[in-house]
């Protein structure tokens, strides 16, 4: 008798079950046809990197100071600087997205609000040349976005240079050799 | 309930609801066409044919064939609709419409596949294999009686040639696990034998009393039985545990949840075609589809009066109550865990055995006292 | 059931489970000597997944160590990130402000909710009910989602700092964790319909695996494979952090020790976790969430130990500084390396099937093994 009220109980947890996954038939499907449909990113979302153009000053905001280089566990960051002091910026900025672990401690680290995330998370690739990311695609506008920088900073540091100079001419005799070194700097 | 910050869920469109009724239509329109598309017009190839036997018979085994590949390639994109729909999930939508021609392109791939025979491997066997599965499921169809007219082959003694040729496929299950020389493989193996071995004695026990009470062994005899009733409804008490028991068995003899311990995913990898790629493991798969198929369809014969209905086409009424069944087990096997192997064949020896048993019993006294 | 086990030839067979194979959850290698179905001894293998996160937190500096934990327990890394925090916090005697405390206990648990909801996914499919996986992620994907708001990340979070935590909470999460613990009930309660109740996972499960309550506490077990024993063990309790001492829940404890018992274990820890998360809400002060830190963080020299109650057990970090901004010596203590060296124990005898079950039912996550 047991055995039977057994297999008779056994038997109604089975049609339980099957009354759920029967239900379910009908319900509403979690999923999203993925290349076709794309489901919201949230805002906070960390993808790739982005370097915010600044269009009142027409230059991007980093000044180069290597503090998110030192903030990366993995070594993702090398840039090249451009300048130095008041006007100092980026020439080159590269990022190795192949070691990236999307951890937000540069972004974090950075006091300028020159580095960002965005929410395009599509950065799968065949090729981990193609991880590296350089400047002309990181900058907020592309290509464009750096060369305006470079000339923005460039321009700026050449008439920091010649005020110097000028300066230094007003000043006295003696401001000849470091007129001739600003430039240098500059390149 | 909505929310703002979860992201909102997939509706069913009702494109999407529409679609299993549209596709039973088509199936019913395509069916019911069949007998009035204009076969006169062929009239002269068919008599040739008929005048060779061995013509004739070569072409009857090429239409089962067919028929049995094509009825796969819907059933397996019914299936996984089915499954993706239980699950929540939306099941094969990119290649055709819906995904109707998913399954086609996975044949397509399967074709093109590397050939892969492991080093070791029996090679003789490991080739014969998918062969000794499949064949045995195809010839089952031989006498499964469609209508009473597309029968491959009346035989007086069908319910005995479907027992015995469907417990044949063990033979090529076996040859597989055993040739592979894989570990998984024979272990999948080992447990399909003692599986359907085991499930084969009260599936022949309920079959019989069947037939017992049908007083005849011919599929297409057993169907006329229910002229007037159901074997169902003629005898619920009987027939109602019967059928459960069928059931049961059958679900073990083609390998599905919870009797899917042969090919156990999460256990044996995939049991006894762990090894198989390519066109070989296309016949596997398309063994266990043809016999899912069969087995329906032997159910609908033997408890549901086969082709008998009113008002459509009697192959409709047959595809229509097979297609019930099978949904049947699909829901069976999207629902239900896997037993473990003891628990599987305690279950068969000390529960099914001794109930089909008193199902014989009951249904000699039955017989006796018509 | 009962091996019979002499010194007589046996003709067994060696399988290797793993490290390629559907439910091992990881590249695990168990190397099993099967007597037909039955097995006679276990091995595990580990290692493959070693990528030596000590060392590599002893060349990085404090803050920068939090992103590896993320890669350890990849299925509740908020757990890791708080722990190793924790520890970073005794060492340089920081205390995050109580906003980000009652944050952090959210997360933790809303990440413990996320972890269980993959144990019952898997555990499921390694039994055989493949539509139950599906069903918990629907749920997890609530709550990942959730994460994604909160965090920005979908599995790796790195968001618990030391002192506090980087960001406040988004608009409108109240409102979305309130949905989804409402949908998490309701699908909990279906789930017991689906599978729990369900005759074949019970036989599956019930008596299998059996953990004697002396066993657990001489392996060091933790979590709900020494609650599914019957020992009250749960650091949220014995030794509370952050909020978790003003907080009120239930800590299930069931006796039997079978697999079932540490399956029912993570079932009502869901639910208590959700009963967590709705205090948390409720109680959670305004205020700041990180309090002031130094421009370059060198706690003084000494040692710190934290404890805390991960998904799977009791996850610890032993921390020491020499005064530089690098950690001098991390060690983690991780539940599933405990947890894993129980198999050879507890394998033999078994059916082959069982290995699946018991190995799932004790919820290791590879990465947290071989760190």
């Amino acid at each position: 008798m047991n055995t039977i009220q057994d297999l008779f109980s056994g038997f109604m947890s089975f049609l339980r079950g099957m009354k759920i996954t029967g239900a379910n038939l009908g319900r509403d499907k979690t999923t999203v046809l993925y290349p076709y449909e794309k489901a919201d990113v949230a805002p906070r979302y960390r993808g790739l990197f982005v370097l915010p153009f600044n269009e009142a000053n027409g230059r991007l905001n980093c000044t180069g100071c290597t503090l998110c280089i030192q903030a990366c566990p993995t070594n993702v960051i090398t840039l090249t600087k451009l300048g130095a002091g008041k006007h100092g910026g980026i020439q080159d900025f590269q990022m190795d997205l192949g070691r990236c672990m999307f951890c937000n401690l540069c972004v974090e680290a950075c006091p300028f609000e020159a580095i960002e995330m965005t929410t395009q998370f599509e950065l799968a690739s065949t090729d981990r040349n193609v991880c590296v990311f350089p400047l002309t695609s990181l900058a907020q506008g592309g290509a464009a976005a750096a060369e305006k920088n470079y000339n923005t900073i460039s321009t700026a540091l050449a008439a920091e240079a010649a005020e110097k100079a000028a300066k230094a001419a007003a000043a006295g005799e003696s401001g000849g050799h470091g007129a001739a070194h600003a430039p240098k700097e500059g390149a | 309930m909505t929310s703002g910050i979860l992201r909102s869920r997939r509706p069913i469109r009702a494109a999407e609801v529409g679609l299993g009724i549209s596709i039973t239509v088509a199936i019913i329109a395509i069916a019911s066409a069949i007998p009035h598309l204009p076969w006169q017009l062929l009239k002269p190839l068919t008599s040739f044919v008929a005048r060779y036997p061995l013509l004739n018979a070569l072409a009857n085994a090429a239409m089962v064939a067919n028929f049995v590949a094509l009825q796969c390639l819907g059933f397996i994109w019914l299936e996984r609709k089915f499954a993706g729909w239980m699950q929540a999930r939306v099941g094969p939508m990119h290649v055709g419409w819906k995904g109707l021609l998913q399954t086609v392109a996975d044949a397509v791939k399967l074709l093109l596949k590397e050939d892969i025979v492991p080093t070791d491997a029996d090679k003789p066997l490991f080739a014969l294999a998918p062969y000794l599965v499949f064949v045995p499921s195809l010839l089952t169809f031989m006498v499964l009686p469609f209508t009473s007219a597309w029968v491959g082959y009346d035989l007086p003694l069908g319910a005995l040639f479907v027992l015995s040729i469907s417990t044949t496929s063990i033979l090529g299950v076996f040859a597989a696990g055993w040739g592979s020389n894989n570990k998984y493989s024979l272990l999948g193996g080992v447990r399909a034998i003692a599986q359907l071995l085991s499930y084969d004695v009260p599936l022949i026990l309920v079959m019989l009393s069947v037939v017992m009470l049908s007083g005849t062994m011919s599929l297409t005899g057993i169907v006329t039985q229910q002229e007037k009733l159901w074997n169902i409804a003629a005898h619920p008490l009987l027939m109602i545990p019967a059928f459960l028991i069928f059931l049961i068995c059958t679900l073990a003899e083609v390998n599905r949840a919870p009797f899917d311990l042969p090919e156990a995913e999460s256990e044996l990898v995939s049991g006894f075609h762990t090894e198989y790629s390519g066109m070989r493991f296309a016949f596997f798969f398309l063994a266990e589809f043809a016999n899912n198929f069969f087995s329906a369809g032997l159910a609908v014969t033997l408890f549901f009066g086969g082709w008998l209905g009113a008002g459509l086409p009697a192959a409709v009424w047959f595809t229509l109550k097979t297609l019930c069944v099978i949904f049947l087990m699909m829901w069976i096997r999207w629902t239900l865990p896997r037993l473990r192997i003891d628990q599987m064949m305690s279950f068969c020896w000390k529960v099914l055995v001794p109930a089909s048993m008193a199902l014989i019993c009951a249904a000699a006294i039955a017989g006796v006292s018509h | 059931m009962v091996n019979t086990a002499t010194t007589e030839q046996r003709h067994t067979v060696e399988v290797n489970l793993g490290p390629q194979h559907p439910s091992t959850h990881g590249v695990l290698r168990l190397l099993v000597e099967l007597d037909g179905e039955i097995i006679v001894s276990c091995r595990p293998v580990i290692g493959y997944l070693h990528r030596g996160l000590e060392k590599m937190f002893e060349k990085r500096s404090y803050k920068q160590t939090i992103p590896f934990t993320d890669r350890m327990d990849y299925c509740a890394s908020l757990n890791g990130n708080l722990a190793i925090c924790q520890a970073i916090e005794r060492l340089g005697g920081l205390q995050a402000p109580e906003r980000a405390q009652y944050i952090r206990v959210l997360l933790c648990e809303l990440n413990r909710i996320a972890s269980h909801l993959v144990f019952l996914a898997t555990y499921a499919t390694d039994i055989g009910a493949t539509t139950v996986f599906l069903y918990a992620f629907r749920e997890r994907e609530k709550c990942l989602d959730l994460m994604e708001c909160m965090t920005g990340a979908r599995l790796t979070y790195n968001y618990v700092r030391p002192g506090g935590i980087p960001q406040d909470l988004p608009d409108g999460f109240e409102n979305g964790l309130n949905c989804f613990l409402d949908d998490l009930l309701k699908a909990l309660e279906e789930n017991d319909r689906l599978l729990t109740g369900n005759r074949i996972f019970r036989g599956r499960l019930e008596g299998v695996g059996v953990v004697s309550p002396e066993m657990a506490a001489a392996y060091g077990a933790s979590g709900p494979v020494a609650r599914g024993s019957g020992l009250n063990y749960d650091v949220r309790k014995t030794a509370p952090y952050e909020v978790y001492d003003r907080l009120e829940f239930d800590v299930p404890v069931y006796h039997t020790g079978d697999c079932m018992a540490r399956y029912l274990v993570r079932i009502e820890e869901m639910r208590q976790s959700a009963r967590i998360i709705r205090q948390c809400l409720k109680d959670m002060p305004a205020g700041e969430i990180m309090c002031k830190m130094p421009k370059i963080f060198k706690p003084p020299i000494g040692q710190a130990f934290s404890r805390t109650e991960s998904p799977r057990g009791e996850l610890s970090f032993y921390m020491v500084s020499d005064g530089t901004p690098n950690p001098a010596r991390v060690h983690g203590r991780t539940p599933s390396f405990v947890h894993l060296g129980m198999l050879p124990a507890m394998l033999p005898g078994v059916k082959i099937a069982d290995v699946i079950a018991i190995l799932g039912s004790l919820d290791t996550v590879l990465g947290e093994v071989d760190r």
